[in-house]
């Protein structure tokens, strides 16, 4: 455990280190900036409210998960491993006395980490936003609501990270994978527009599963279903990377 | 060790993949609340339009302000699709009609329709009576657009699919309920409709309030009945739109929709007794566009005025004419011509006269004649024969000349 949490920390600080992280961090504030900008535009403009205090962090989270969050979530990961594939970092991480196992779990929780800490982010500022700008409609019902809203997020753009990792292990090139990357999400999401019927097995159409725990009758059934979807493709996804990951030469 | 590793990456993809295709197989096999919202009204619409003998549709509508109703209306549809006749029966109050009851009765030769305050009844009697079959319910999901509507619609309902939550009667009846409330209206379709709300209620009522600031949808909620055979018995719609008017109140307007279908089956629809009421009647042809029944009655003069505009007055310098002198339902001739008052013959400087025969045009039904002319410099025309108006329309290209607009419509000469 000790070991593993050596390569965990170690892969931290390499994330944490590059500018990508910073970028992200600032994009995701220039999202709120903007969005509540629009808000106040959209108030005094048209005469109408926008986006109350609670209602506006739901607005910058569903804004979010379609667009930056699964962008900076592949470019992290595609960094994590065709980046270090190509400048051959990755022999040195390798000759550490770290099985492959290890590290490849210990660059999927940092990339984890990531996505968390983007959310929380997001979070935090979007409802500081909506708070001093927007009219009060919070209840503690629903301040609670918002907050899980961005907490299973984490789930469905954990499945999109091992998706990429997946690619970045089978293509040598970070940017083919990168673009082959948003190629398949633009595509799924495309095809559960258009066959919206079967759209459960498309990965891109969980990313707005939190709107599952905002109904008031609360579909059970239909959270267990779309969780498990997630599950399932978590453990497909990280077992055919790792198994790539596993058999790569360097 | 090796194996062991091998075995379990083997297991645990093969367990995901399950897991994946089984849940999304069952996740597909499941109906959402939303599909049979869908079921419920295509066969409602399928029944109604094809299978039920009779039925009675009532629909009733309820608009208030911060609990004080503004306006209702109540509207009852009886159709006996086996006569077929239909009966209307219009209830509202508010700044229409003044509360007072309209009815109407249609069936395949006739409309009577009559007031609650005015003894009066009006019966408009059909001169074509095969064309007036499609005037009865149809089915809507029947067009060919329906299912463009049907994914496009699926599309934006998109993740709210699940909004919709169905309780099963021990009796195989359904009953549908949906809520949506402001957090979960995504906040692009709440601006929508509020902007479209707003300007709606602004824009043509006097009585409504006049809402400036902070408007928003607050709350979308529905419920339905469906009876053991599918058919939907009822549903009721809510939406309440908040906002501040310019002194800054707060005002809740909320809408409420209810819509039922009862009596299938033993609805019976009666033509009202005419006798000893007043009765005002004409013949009309319901449809303008269908072929004439009687062309004979455009036979004669039609004309108009020709008028200039002098001394900022207009004044009628003359009189333009078009004389038909021959017509059936393929082919007509006459002659057009102009007659200028005395003193206002420096006007007709073309003055014109010409005869004209005119074919039916290749348009389907429609009473409209392409013109030709002797002397064909003057060009094309068509002329249209207004069956409910009594006038026609003779156009032809080109007639105006400086000052004078050309009047394309005349009116039966009967002096």
């Amino acid at each position: 455990m000790a070991v593993f949490q050596a390569a965990l920390v170690n892969e931290i600080e390499k994330l944490y280190k590059k500018k990508k992280a910073l970028v992200a961090v600032l994009l995701a504030l220039a999202v709120i900036v903007i969005g509540q900008l629009a808000i106040v535009g959209v108030r005094s403009g048209f005469g109408l409210r926008g986006a109350g205090s609670v209602e506006f962090p739901m607005l910058v989270l569903s804004v979010v998960v379609n667009t930056i969050l699964p962008l900076f979530t592949a470019l992290v990961a595609i960094d994590s491993f065709s980046g270090e594939f190509s400048q051959n970092s990755m022999r040195i991480t390798l000759t550490r006395p770290v099985s492959r196992f290890k590290i490849f779990t210990a660059k999927i929780t940092a990339i984890a980490l990531f996505i968390l800490a983007m959310l929380f982010l997001l979070l935090f500022f979007s409802m500081l936003a909506g708070f001093i700008f927007n009219t009060n409609s919070a209840t503690w019902v629903s301040v609670f609501q918002t907050v899980f809203s961005y907490i299973v997020s984490l789930l469905p753009m954990l499945v999109l990270a091992l998706g990429v990792v997946l690619l970045a292990n089978t293509f040598k090139n970070g940017i083919s994978v990168f673009f082959v990357a948003i190629l398949l999400f633009i595509g799924l999401k495309v095809l559960g527009v258009l066959f919206s019927q079967y759209s459960s097995l498309f990965m891109t159409t969980q990313l707005d599963w939190y709107n599952l725990f905002l109904i008031n009758s609360f579909p059970l059934g239909k959270i267990i279903r779309q969780f498990l979807i997630m599950l399932g493709s978590c453990i497909m996804l990280f077992t055919a990377g790792f198994y790539l990951f596993d058999k790569k030469e360097f | 060790m090796k194996f062991n590793k091998k075995t379990a990456m083997l297991v645990s993809f093969t367990l995901g993949t399950l897991l994946v295709a089984t849940t999304a197989l069952a996740d597909i096999a499941s109906k959402s609340g939303y599909d049979q919202l869908k079921d419920a009204l295509k066969v409602t619409a399928q029944q109604c339009s094809e299978k039920f003998d009779s039925y009675t549709m009532d629909l009733s509508i309820e608009v208030k302000d911060n609990g004080k109703t503004l306006e209702s209306s109540d509207s009852t549809q009886k159709y006996d699709r086996s006569k077929p006749a239909s009966e209307n029966i219009n209830s509202g109050s508010g700044n229409q009609n003044n509360g007072a009851k309209q009815y109407s009765y249609s069936d395949k030769t006739s409309m009577i329709s009559w007031q609650d305050n005015d003894p009066t009844y009006y019966v408009s009697e059909y001169t074509n009576p095969e064309e007036r079959q499609a005037g009865f319910f149809s089915n809507p999901f029947k067009e060919s657009s329906a299912d463009d509507f049907e994914k496009i619609a699926d599309a934006v309902v998109g993740s709210l699919k699940d909004q919709v939550v169905v309780t099963e009667n021990s009796d195989g009846s359904l009953g549908l309920a949906g809520s949506l409330t402001e957090v979960q209206i995504p906040a692009l379709v709440n601006a929508v409709v509020s902007l479209q709300l707003k300007q709606q209620f602004n824009g043509n009522r006097k009585d409504m309030p006049h809402l400036t600031k902070d408007v928003f949808v607050k709350e979308v909620k529905g419920t339905a009945k469906v009876n053991k055979d599918g058919v939907m018995e009822s549903i009721l719609g809510t939406a309440v739109l908040s906002g501040k008017d310019e002194q800054g109140t707060v005002h809740e307007v909320s809408v409420e929709a209810l819509a039922t279908l009862s009596e299938i089956n033993s609805t019976t629809v009666t033509k009202p007794d005419l006798t000893g009421k007043k009765v005002v009647e004409n013949i009309t042809n319901e449809n303008p566009s269908s072929e004439m029944s009687n062309p004979e009655k455009f036979m004669g003069k039609f004309k108009n005025d020709i008028l200039i505009e002098k001394d900022n007055k207009f004044v009628k310098v003359g009189e333009r004419f078009v004389e038909i002198t021959q017509i059936d339902n393929k082919t007509a001739a006459g002659r057009y011509y102009e007659v200028y008052k005395p003193g206002f013959e420096e006007y007709a400087t073309a003055q014109r006269d010409f005869k004209f025969a005119a074919k039916k045009s290749e348009q389907q039904g429609n009473p409209i004649y392409d013109i030709t002319t002797e002397s064909m410099n003057t060009g094309k025309g068509i002329i249209y024969f207004d069956q409910n108006g009594g006038k026609i329309n003779f156009n032809i290209n080109p007639l105006s000349n400086g000052g004078l607009q050309f009047d394309s419509n005349f009116s039966p000469d009967l002096d």
